[in-house]
């Protein structure tokens, strides 16, 4: 072996988990981008003549300062982290579903079909298997865009957006068609949603056994958020499916090429998400209203996008991107009853956060990933023995 | 020589964090001359040149230009100064006509005078020999012609001295004889050329004088008449490398793996067959359809007639997961497209077309994470692939340890066939020599090995038996021993060859 006299790294980093430093570089560019994101929106505030610290104060005040108020900020965060995870899945694999918001509005279509037929089942079965037949609805709607682009080639994001329009009229046809209002309720004209559903279909209030008023529908779905997001974590991570999805995404050629099935893999990520979409509408037709209206919630697909993008398409930064955007929205509220901004500032200041994530998140992978090859170099110098010192002790690490 | 040189840099250091690229590093380039630098990966060469093209400022030493101490901040500068480069990855613009890429930036004026460009290109263009249509647009382009934009960029802002980074890298045998013809004019111009490479035979063919780094050193400056391929290499690597390795005696047996009229694509009618024991070369000029003749093995393309046949077994419409569990290993030309996925890690890679496994997952489909990182460690060190850890992704290797960790997860499956396209291509020395005797030795394992090579060194050091393909048909068989000139017409398309003994 060749001797060395050049300063070569004396000193062998310990190997750090790459996991470890990809999240420590991810929560730091979160941080910077919020920071930029609220230094910028303070221009706007001082451009009203109001004061940053009272108007954020406002902010944080609305959302964590009492108990009711952070279960608003929970309720409104619970439909988003499963819009965003149905987005994040596609995404890891590749593809953009964009249908998120049509597969849920069919979703919740399929979902009060289920509540409103089949309340003759027992107990909380019905809550179970509306939310199913919810689940079920969006799987059958995302199924035309996967099996379209599997088979003929047509792009998603086409697909998915022309879906999204049939599935807005789909819900005002199912209200005013096999789902229209039946009872008579005085002079109240209130045909435009469909019957109340039965007490069994709905999620049952969590709120009330932390002292958040019951009007905040804080309901069990929140947990069941939080496990689906794990769940997701988990069939990314640590599941076939998720490999090959993570493969196909970085690399199709050689997914291909290691036998990988990119058109299976394709159909089954958006079963996936599709599911994952119908449980998005859950939260106002069964822990919210108890019947689906005309003037449901739209949107929450579509929010769901720029949620998953804040957490970067990462299962736990899309329930803190989820909460954060909960934060931003019960802000709408607080700067209108405490301050002179109008609420629109808040839907500004969400338009500067995405966008200062963009930057900093670049800024931050292109600098993690110069490091990583930086350190790569430094190992190919080094000689042999040491490099097998260092896969030695891995080989110790892993038993 | 009385003038002084064009350019001289002196005691030159530039460090990376934890690495000493260049380590007082001196070297002259005189007017007129073709001046190698060869040296492994990661020896230096690329990142001299870029301290001299003001890509990267040195953090030691002094550059001289025509007897003048400069500071260079930028390409622009260096070009300013008379340096160009051409990078390994080109960089123009697909939809633009050659003439367009040309003058890019250096229009001169708003209005554009297409007729006027063309000219002047087609101008410089001929007082180099450069053949080039200077209104073709640049996405039909050759890879050898796109080669020859980028130099012609460069003449067109008026360098005197040309920094070429692996300038034959991509280039086929006849481009590259093109590209020396080129070379050699420009030197008669005057101009001076610098060669990174660490192909020898071409060093030692087109060079005046080489300088040979290692680890960041010149550890020698020579001249093609004073050395040899053999000492280069020696010198390159710090040991004695073997060019021609032994070619293990097996006993050649059954047919493994039998092609019968294979069609589609750029194949038109294609036998052949690979006993085991054996080594095939499959020789040709590039695009002759050894992409298609690859996938199609791999079942990643579709076929339009023909048998694929693997130990008894039609392969010919099954998928591609099943093609690899019948036993075939691939090694593919295009290792970044086909071998790895740079952004996942190395366990990870490491296991790709085997996670069905029952080794590496369960039935209901959940990874044994364990497993395949243990099987990422055996990997590591059986195959001495040097990473950080197993947890860095792939895109951190070097080009040679990525093939090797491709080489280790395909030949770990124990197969029957190897089917390797291109398997050095772009690797140093000693990665060769690493790549040529694994494969060696699965021929002394009993193994079948289809080798499809674009060097004929490679052909040559391998094989038990050389075909030639030509327009998607092979052409030729011949022994290992005929001479290369019957193979180079074979590669040709002349079909009367005579059959291997």
């Amino acid at each position: 072996m060749a001797t060395i006299e050049a300063p070569l790294p004396t000193t062998r980093e310990r190997v750090r988990p790459e996991w470890l430093e990809n999240i420590g570089g991810q929560l730091l560019a979160l941080v910077a981008a919020l920071v930029i994101a609220l230094l910028l929106g303070s221009f706007i505030i001082l451009a009203y003549g109001e004061s940053p610290a009272v108007v954020y104060g406002a902010i944080l005040q609305f959302s964590f300062g009492s108990k009711d108020g952070f279960g608003y900020v929970i309720s409104i965060a619970t439909p988003l982290i499963f819009s965003a995870l149905a987005v994040a899945v596609c995404f890891k694999g590749g593809m953009f579903n964009i249908g998120v918001e049509g597969q849920y509005l069919v979703g919740m279509v399929v979902a009060a079909w289920a509540a409103l037929k089949l309340d003759f089942l027992p107990g909380p079965l019905l809550m179970w298997v509306t939310i199913l037949f919810g689940m079920l609805g969006a799987v059958a709607f995302a199924l035309v865009p996967a099996v379209l682009k599997v088979k003929t080639g047509a792009h998603e994001v086409v697909t998915t957006i022309m879906m999204n329009g049939i599935a807005i009229s789909l819900v005002a046809w199912a209200i005013n068609g096999p789902l229209h209002f039946t009872q008579k309720l005085g002079a109240f004209n209130i045909n435009l949603r469909t019957d109340p559903f039965n007490a069994n279909a709905r999620i049952p209030d969590l709120g009330h056994r932390f002292g958040v008023p019951e009007s905040a529908h804080l309901s069990w779905l929140f947990p069941m958020a939080l496990v689906t997001a794990a769940i997701v974590w988990f069939v990314l991570k640590r599941m076939r499916l998720g490999y090959e999805a993570r493969a196909v995404g970085a690399s199709a050629g050689s997914a291909q090429a290691g036998g990988i099935s990119i058109g299976s893999v394709q159909i089954r990520l958006f079963i996936l998400s599709g599911a994952l979409a119908g449980l998005v509408g859950m939260q106002q037709l069964l822990a919210d209203k108890g019947y689906l209206p005309v003037q449901y919630e739209a949107a929450l697909g579509f929010t769901g996008i720029a949620v998953a993008f804040l957490g970067q398409n990462s299962p736990l930064g899309i329930v803190l991107a989820a909460i954060l955007w909960g934060v931003l929205a019960r802000g709408e509220t607080a700067v209108q009853i405490d301050t002179n901004v109008p609420r629109e500032f808040v839907i500004i200041l969400q338009g500067i956060l995405i966008i200062s994530v963009v930057v900093t998140y670049q800024l931050a992978q292109r600098r993690l990933l110069a490091r990583q090859l930086r350190k790569a170099a430094a190992v190919e110098e080094l000689s042999d023995s040491a490099a097998v010192e260092d896969i030695e002790g891995l080989a110790k690490e892993d038993r | 020589m009385s003038t002084p040189p064009l350019v001289v840099m002196r005691g030159v250091t530039k460090r990376f964090p934890g690495v000493v690229a260049n380590d007082d590093v001196s070297i002259e380039l005189r007017a007129g001359e073709v001046h190698a630098l060869v040296g492994e990966n990661g020896a230096g060469k690329s990142t001299l040149m870029r301290v001299l093209y003001g890509i990267y400022p040195p953090d030691g030493g002094s550059i001289e230009v025509r007897g003048r101490e400069v500071r260079i901040h930028s390409p622009r500068d260096a070009i300013a100064r008379g340096i160009g480069m051409v990078h390994q990855h080109f960089v123009l613009v697909d939809p633009f006509t050659v003439a367009e890429n040309v003058i890019l930036g250096q229009e001169g004026s708003q209005l554009l005078h297409p007729d006027e460009a063309n000219r002047r290109v087609a101008e410089l263009a001929d007082m180099y020999g450069f053949q080039i249509d200077p209104s073709a647009r640049v996405e039909q382009l050759s890879v050898g012609e796109e080669q020859r934009v980028e130099i012609l960029k460069a003449l067109y802002r008026g360098v005197d001295l040309l920094i070429l980074d692996e300038p034959t890298a991509v280039l086929t045998p006849p481009e590259t004889s093109a590209l020396f013809a080129n070379l050699r004019r420009l030197r008669e111009t005057g101009k001076t050329i610098v060669f990174i490479s660490h192909k020898l035979d071409e060093v030692l063919e087109i060079a005046d004088h080489i300088t040979v780094l290692r680890r960041g050193k010149v550890v020698g400056a020579t001249k093609p008449a004073e050395t040899s391929k053999a000492k280069l290499a020696e010198m390159m690597v710090g040991r004695p490398v073997l060019f021609r390795l032994e070619k293990p005696k097996t006993k050649i047996g059954e047919a493994v793996l039998q092609l019968e009229g294979l069609r589609g694509g750029r194949l038109r009618g294609l036998d052949l067959e690979v006993r085991a024991g054996e080594i095939v070369g499959v020789a040709g000029v590039e695009g002759n359809g050894q992409r298609d003749l690859a996938d199609a093995i791999m079942g990643l393309r579709p076929l339009e007639g023909g048998h694929i046949v693997l130990d008894g077994r039609e392969l010919t419409s099954i998928s591609t997961s099943e093609i690899r569990n019948a036993g075939i290993a691939f090694i593919p030309e295009d290792r970044q497209d086909q071998g790895l996925v740079l952004d996942m890690s190395l366990w990870e890679n490491g296991v790709l077309g085997r996670q069905d496994d029952e080794d590496f997952s369960r039935r209901g489909g959940i990874l044994l994470i364990k497993r395949i990182k243990q099987l990422a460690v055996r990997l590591l060190q059986e195959f001495d692939i040097r990473a950080r850890s197993i947890e860095t992704s792939a895109r951190t290797l070097s080009g040679g340890n990525q093939q090797k960790l491709i080489l280790a997860r395909e030949l770990e499956t124990d197969p029957r066939l190897l089917l390797a396209a291109q398997p050095t291509r772009g690797l140093d020395v000693g990665a060769i020599e690493f790549v040529w005797s694994e494969i060696l030795e699965q021929k002394a394992a009993g193994r079948a090995v289809l080798l499809i090579s674009a060097e004929l060194d490679e052909i040559y050091a391998l094989s038990d038996r050389i075909v030639t393909l030509y327009e998607g048909r092979i052409t030729g068989a011949y022994a290992p021993d005929a001479p290369a000139e019957e193979v180079g017409r074979g590669m040709l398309g002349d079909v009367a060859a005579t059959k291997a003994g």
